[in-house]
Formats: structure tokens, C-alpha cells, sequence
């Protein structure tokens, strides 16, 4: 089995703990959905600019909301990414940031539809 | 119970207000550490707090540094919130002030819980707080009037006195006794003797200004001290004590009570003298005069009547 193989045969984000984090509330599970489309974006945008720029300090800082974000959402294996990419900004490595900042947009795709999906199951 | 969240992350943010709020907290949402001490730093801000640890502007543990200098402030109970997880991550987040932490992504069960508990440790510093402020007062006032005991007026007397004399300012000292106040025991009974002290207390506290300063001196003697008055207007004060408490009766369990005071007045300037006592001497030597006057009268005492002080 590939690495991606192996990826996508596991969900991108922990369901039932979102549901216990949001108390089955439908609205606010939108809300926040909402704000992360609005969010994500502007914050990868803002990543790529740092990145650029050679800007580690705002790397890190970046990644760690991009973290915080994503496992407030549950999306633990996007968060992962976030926390390693993080790690490379406190590091000052830039080796490999655009791989891996490529890999955290491809995790976000996965994402997203499973959050959409997720607001179907919410009881309330 | 107010609430201050604290976190950039907009996520974060509503997840942790919605959750409070269920939970029945009066919640306030702010975006970086700066507005955070600002709520925090309001005399009736939120005493619970819950701060990211990286936030724009002030962090979450320079926040707590902060509000731990706010010694007027009522303690504040503060819990970081981190997905830093290492030991010496929440060391430094625990020395810089904060009482508790949690990891994000947090268990909203764990962090109830964990509110809970701040919420226990603060009911227990208001406890402690009341405990220490009644102890402060039972120490500091006359059980039965609860005005100033003789101690402590006798101290403000002493500290406005020096406060004027280095302001070049005058205070205005007043020794005030109830004429008669024997008969009103032995006619009606000390219970009712002190329901009419209780009463006097309050038209004396009535009559002068929220700063200045009324004690019980003795049995039915009263020292007050009028900080920064006008001597021209020192007699004329005192007359109006005098009338609060002779204009009409105090009401008691055995009926209507009249009494009156007499009142020696002293107002400091003009008068070379240091030490409380002397000036206290004198104040109570133009009370003699009131007294010996016909009592229900005012005397004020004049540098001229130095000389009638008996001397030891």
C-alpha cells in the first residue's frame, strides 16, 4: 500500500469528537465551518508571503494558528501538518516547506468535504 | 459568573464562548493579550480568565505577569490554554502566574470541570477576604455605635493634624458629650441608653462630610474631625451637630428621648501645639465652658483661653 493509498483510507477529521466539542449543535458546527473557509485561505496566503519573504518568526506563528484551527475542527492529520510545518518556522528550516506546505493543502481538501458531510449528522 | 476568553483564533474563540455561555457564564471575547489585560484590569472586569498562550501584542503569560501586579484588583483565577504540552512550557506558563492550564484541543467536559474548581478557589478568597475585612472592622470600631473606636480616632486626629500643619491647612477638632446622659440610664434602662447612643452615632455621622472623621471617645463623649475646614466656619459646623441632635427626640422602645450635646471647638490653626494631647486638652476645656455654661451650647476655644487649661 502507498503512503497516499494509506492516507486516504483514513478520515480526515474525528467526527464523533467534533460532535461531543460542538454538543450536536448543527448551527454552530456551520458557523465554524464557515469561518474556517474564510479563514484557511487568508492564512495560507499570508504563509505563502512569509515563506517568500524567508520570514521564519511569521512562519511559526502562522502554522501555529493554522494548528490551533484545524484541531478545533478535529482535523488532526491537517493539524499534524500544521504542527510539523510550525516546528520548521521555530527551527528557521525552510528545507521541504513547500512540500509540506503543499501536503497541508492537499489534507484541507480532504477536509472540507468531510465537514460539510458533518453537519448532515449533527442531531441539533 | 463573567469570563474572559482570550484567543486569536476565531475558532477557538466561538467554540470556547458557546460552550461557556451553555454553561451559564457571562462571556467577553477578545482577539490578542493587550485587550485581554484591559478587561482584566477593570475594577469590575472578569475573575476568571482563560488565555491562549501565543496571542498578538501580549502573550498569554505576559498577561498573567500583568495582572498579577494589580494588587487592587480582586484575585483573578487564570487558566492558559496551550497546545504547547511540555513540561517546561507549563512550568514557565504556571510562573509567570497562571493557576491552571489545559492542551488544546480540550475536552469540554475537562475544561468545565476545571472552571469549577477556579470558581471554588475564588469563592474561597472572597470568604477569606470578608473574614478579614470584618476582623479589620471589629478592630477599628466601637462595637455599639460603630463609629471609629477611641484608638483609631485618636490616630486620624494625630494624621490630620500633621498633614495640616506641613499643607499649612487647618482641622477642625470637635469634643462633643451628651448633657445629662446618666438620667437617660437610670430613667429608662441601658438597653435604652444605648439604642439612643446608636442613634446619636448616626445624626453625628449625618452632619459632617463622607471624609471626615467621627469616634466614640468614651462613654457618651465623641471626638470629630473635620479635615481641611475653614476656621471661620468651625463654630458654625458645630452648631449644626449640635442641632441634628437637639432638634428633635430620638425614638427608643420607652418613647421619644430629647437629648443634647455640649461641644468644645478647637480649629488647629493658629495654634502652636504638637502633640495630640495638648490640643486635645484644650478642645476639652471649651467643652468644660459649654458645660458650665448651660450645656446644649458650643465653645469654641480660642488661643486667648490657653491660659485657663489647668496644667498637671
Amino acid at each position: 500500500m502507498t503512503e497516499r493509498d494509506d492516507r486516504s483510507s483514513q478520515v480526515a477529521v474525528n467526527l464523533p469528537e467534533l460532535l461531543i466539542r460542538v454538543d450536536n449543535d448543527r448551527d454552530l458546527l456551520r458557523e465554524l465551518i464557515e469561518i474556517f473557509k474564510e479563514e484557511f485561505p487568508r492564512l495560507l496566503q499570508q504563509l505563502q508571503r512569509h515563506i517568500v519573504r524567508g520570514d521564519m518568526k511569521s512562519v511559526e506563528n502562522t502554522c501555529h494558528g493554522l494548528k490551533g484551527m484545524l484541531s478545533g475542527l478535529s482535523a488532526m492529520r491537517a493539524a499534524a501538518v500544521a504542527a510539523r510545518l510550525e516546528q520548521m518556522g521555530r527551527d528557521g528550516n525552510s528545507s521541504g516547506l513547500k512540500d509540506a506546505v503543499a501536503l497541508l493543502e492537499r489534507e484541507v481538501e480532504r477536509v472540507l468535504p468531510e465537514l460539510d458531510a458533518s453537519i448532515t449528522k449533527a442531531e441539533c | 459568573m463573567k469570563i474572559l476568553i482570550a484567543d486569536d483564533d476565531k475558532i477557538s474563540r466561538r467554540l470556547l464562548e458557546k460552550t461557556l455561555e451553555r454553561e451559564g457564564y457571562e462571556v467577553i471575547a477578545v482577539d490578542n493579550g493587550r485587550l485581554a489585560l484591559e478587561q482584566l484590569s477593570l475594577p469590575d472586569g472578569p475573575r476568571l480568565a482563560l488565555l491562549d498562550w501565543m496571542m498578538p501584542e501580549l502573550n498569554g503569560p505576559s498577561v498573567c505577569l500583568e495582572v498579577r501586579k494589580l494588587h487592587e484588583r480582586p484575585y483573578v483565577h487564570i487558566v492558559l490554554l496551550t497546545s504547547r504540552g511540555s513540561k517546561q512550557d507549563v512550568v514557565a506558563g504556571l510562573e509567570s502566574g497562571a493557576d491552571d492550564y489545559l492542551t488544546k484541543p480540550w475536552d469540554p467536559g475537562e475544561l468545565t470541570a476545571r472552571l469549577l474548581v477556579g470558581q471554588r478557589i475564588l469563592q474561597l478568597e472572597d470568604r477569606l477576604v470578608e473574614a478579614r475585612e470584618t476582623m479589620r472592622f471589629k478592630a477599628t470600631h466601637d462595637p455599639l455605635t460603630s463609629l471609629f473606636n477611641r484608638g483609631v480616632i485618636l490616630d486620624l486626629l494625630a494624621r490630620e493634624l500633621s498633614r495640616t500643619r506641613r499643607e499649612n491647612g487647618c482641622t477642625v477638632v470637635m469634643l462633643g458629650d451628651l448633657d445629662h446622659f446618666k438620667d437617660v440610664n437610670d430613667g429608662y434602662g441601658h438597653v435604652v441608653g444605648d439604642e439612643v447612643l446608636r442613634e446619636i452615632a448616626q445624626r453625628l455621622l449625618g452632619s459632617v462630610r463622607s471624609y471626615d472623621f467621627v469616634g466614640r471617645y468614651g462613654g457618651e463623649e465623641f471626638l470629630i474631625v473635620l479635615n481641611n475646614c475653614d476656621p471661620e466656619h468651625a463654630v458654625l459646623r458645630a452648631e449644626e451637630v449640635r442641632n441634628g441632635i437637639a432638634h428633635y427626640p430620638v425614638q427608643t422602645a420607652r418613647g421619644p428621648i430629647h437629648v443634647t450635646m455640649s461641644l468644645g471647638v478647637l480649629a488647629s490653626r493658629g495654634w502652636d501645639l504638637d502633640f495630640v494631647e495638648e490640643i486635645l486638652g484644650v478642645t476639652d476645656s471649651a467643652l468644660y465652658r459649654a458645660k458650665a455654661d448651660g450645656r446644649n451650647c458650643v465653645k469654641l476655644a480660642t488661643p486667648t483661653v490657653l491660659s485657663d487649661v489647668p496644667h498637671n
